[in-house]
């Protein structure tokens, strides 16, 4: 069965945006090469400090950050090879939350976690409001689902980031700084929900989580915790 | 010498990457309407009449404001002049050259550029500061699609609308000024006016709506985007926003004007 995240010798102090969104230059100390394979139904954590080039390993997933060198295979495709359209539409395969979770400052919380679904899919509307209606009551947002992200505390708008993430059920989903600021059970229940349940093999959902660190709660619940330094993996003494 | 001649060539150089910048950046935003898919047309509609309201419905009273006070200043002024020497009826001409077709146009785009223009780039530099941009490329939504091209076509179906009533407005203006100051009755006003109006002002009306709606639409929108490091350099992405639309509206009107003497 394919990996549905490989990252193949990656240079993380020479890459580049790529995207009209991403950071201008990254500020990355390192000397080595990024090699990782998350494999199905695993849940994968990456830490490491602010140089470490951990925080650069969601966007390279996704092919928002560009590599010189080496290759990113997400669900067995290297992002690097389509074009710009291709990418985009690929991207909806994969969920995806941002550092500090990105939502529409002039949306709903309910319509941040709509927006994908009515942008990118061909569901009709009663399909839509269907499966929002879901992910808003199983993330426990009914009750300020129509608040904008400023009128939320800060894990209402995680939850309905990761809610906007899940939103078309994808089968990986990379999520970054996920569970900063938050309690370690508002943490438990996120990442729980961010698995999708369970299935022999592991979590329903391949999870990878990339972060500074990950709260003491949460260590044993994911199947690999990994340390980046300077750029590399770092190999335990 | 050299130090002046390296400083020439350097803002010429910084100056060409602008505008090679600038004219990517439309090309691209304009060839993406190609690529919207079936079901964002109808969040990028919503999108659109939204800035819509904003851009064209909001703005009424001032362009209302603007042209009244504008024609009833120019006809006032002139008329009494004209009257003197017997040529009162050179204020139709007056009214179709310097109202219909030079002021109008450029104050409305003016008027639009400081309302809305501002606006277009304090949003999506805000945008690009709060992670919203990366966001929605990282759900697979393409910036240009949902933030850049309801934008464009709001600025450019805006400053033709506005042109349009700043025009009628400016005639009424004119009219009441007419039959005040020059005992004018308003049937000859009227006639003097159109009289006037060739095909040509309107055709050139159109055309400027256009072109200035497009530079409200893209420069704004290429200076927000731009932002990258923080907060603070939304103020300087607005300023250089509004600087370049006003410059690029002037310059196309001198052109417009030099093309067609």
């Amino acid at each position: 069965m394919t990996a549905p995240l490989v990252f193949e010798n990656v240079p993380l102090s020479r890459i580049r945006r790529s995207t009209i969104g991403g950071p201008a230059h990254f500020p990355v100390d390192t000397e080595g090469h990024f090699s990782l394979t998350v494999l199905p139904h695993q849940t994968v954590a990456a830490t490491g400090d602010e140089t470490s080039g951990v925080d650069l390993l969601g966007g390279l997933a996704l092919g928002l950050d560009r590599v010189p060198e080496g290759r990113v295979l997400v669900l067995g495709t290297d992002l690097a090879a389509l074009n710009r359209l291709e990418q985009l539409a690929f991207r909806r395969k994969v969920g995806y939350l941002p550092a500090g979770d990105g939502l529409m400052q002039n949306l709903s919380l309910r319509d941040n976690i709509r927006l994908p679904l009515r942008f990118g899919s061909n569901f009709r509307p009663r399909e839509i409001e269907g499966r929002v209606d879901v992910i808003v009551a199983q993330l426990r947002l009914t009750r300020v689902a129509d608040r904008r992200p400023a009128q939320a505390n800060a894990e209402e708008r995680r939850r309905a980031a990761l809610g906007r993430a899940l939103a078309f059920d994808p089968d990986l989903v990379i999520l970054e700084e996920p569970f900063d600021g938050l309690t370690e059970k508002a943490a438990a229940e996120m990442l729980e929900f961010a698995r999708g349940g369970e299935v022999p093999e592991g979590g329903r959902r391949t999870v990878f989580i990339t972060g500074q660190d990950l709260p003491a709660l949460l260590r044993h619940r994911v199947d690999r915790l990994i340390r980046v330094r300077r750029g590399r993996v770092e190999v335990p003494a | 010498m050299l130090g002046l001649l390296t400083a020439i060539g350097r803002g010429t150089a910084r100056w060409l990457a602008l505008v090679g910048a600038l004219a990517r950046f439309a090309f691209e935003a304009v060839a993406s309407l190609r690529t919207l898919p079936g079901a964002g047309r109808r969040v990028a509609a919503r999108v659109l009449l939204n800035q819509l309201r904003f851009t064209a419905l909001q703005a009424v009273g001032l362009i209302a404001l603007l042209s009244g006070v504008l024609s009833y200043l120019t006809i006032s002024a002139t008329l009494t002049q004209l009257s003197r020497v017997g040529a009162s009826e050179f204020i139709g001409q007056l009214m179709v050259v310097v109202i219909v077709r030079e002021l109008g146009p450029l104050l409305t785009a003016l008027a639009v550029v400081s309302r809305s223009g501002t606006a277009i780039t304090a949003e999506l530099a805000t945008n690009m500061v709060m992670g919203e941009v990366r966001a929605l490329e990282g759900l697979g939504i393409d910036p240009y699609h949902y933030l850049v091209l309801p934008r464009l076509f709001g600025s450019v179906v805006s400053v033709c609308t506005l042109m349009v009533l700043f025009d009628v407005i400016a005639i009424t203006g004119g009219f009441l000024a007419a039959v005040a100051y020059g005992g004018m009755s308003g049937p000859r006003y009227l006639g003097i006016v159109l009289a006037n109006l060739t095909t040509q002002d309107v055709v050139l009306t159109v055309v400027k709506g256009v072109l200035f709606g497009l530079v409200v639409g893209i420069i704004p929108s290429y200076q927000g985007l731009s932002v990258r490091h923080g907060p603070t350099e939304i103020p300087q992405a607005v300023i250089r926003g509004t600087v370049g639309s006003i410059a690029v509206i002037f310059v196309i009107a001198a052109v417009i004007v030099g093309v067609l003497r």
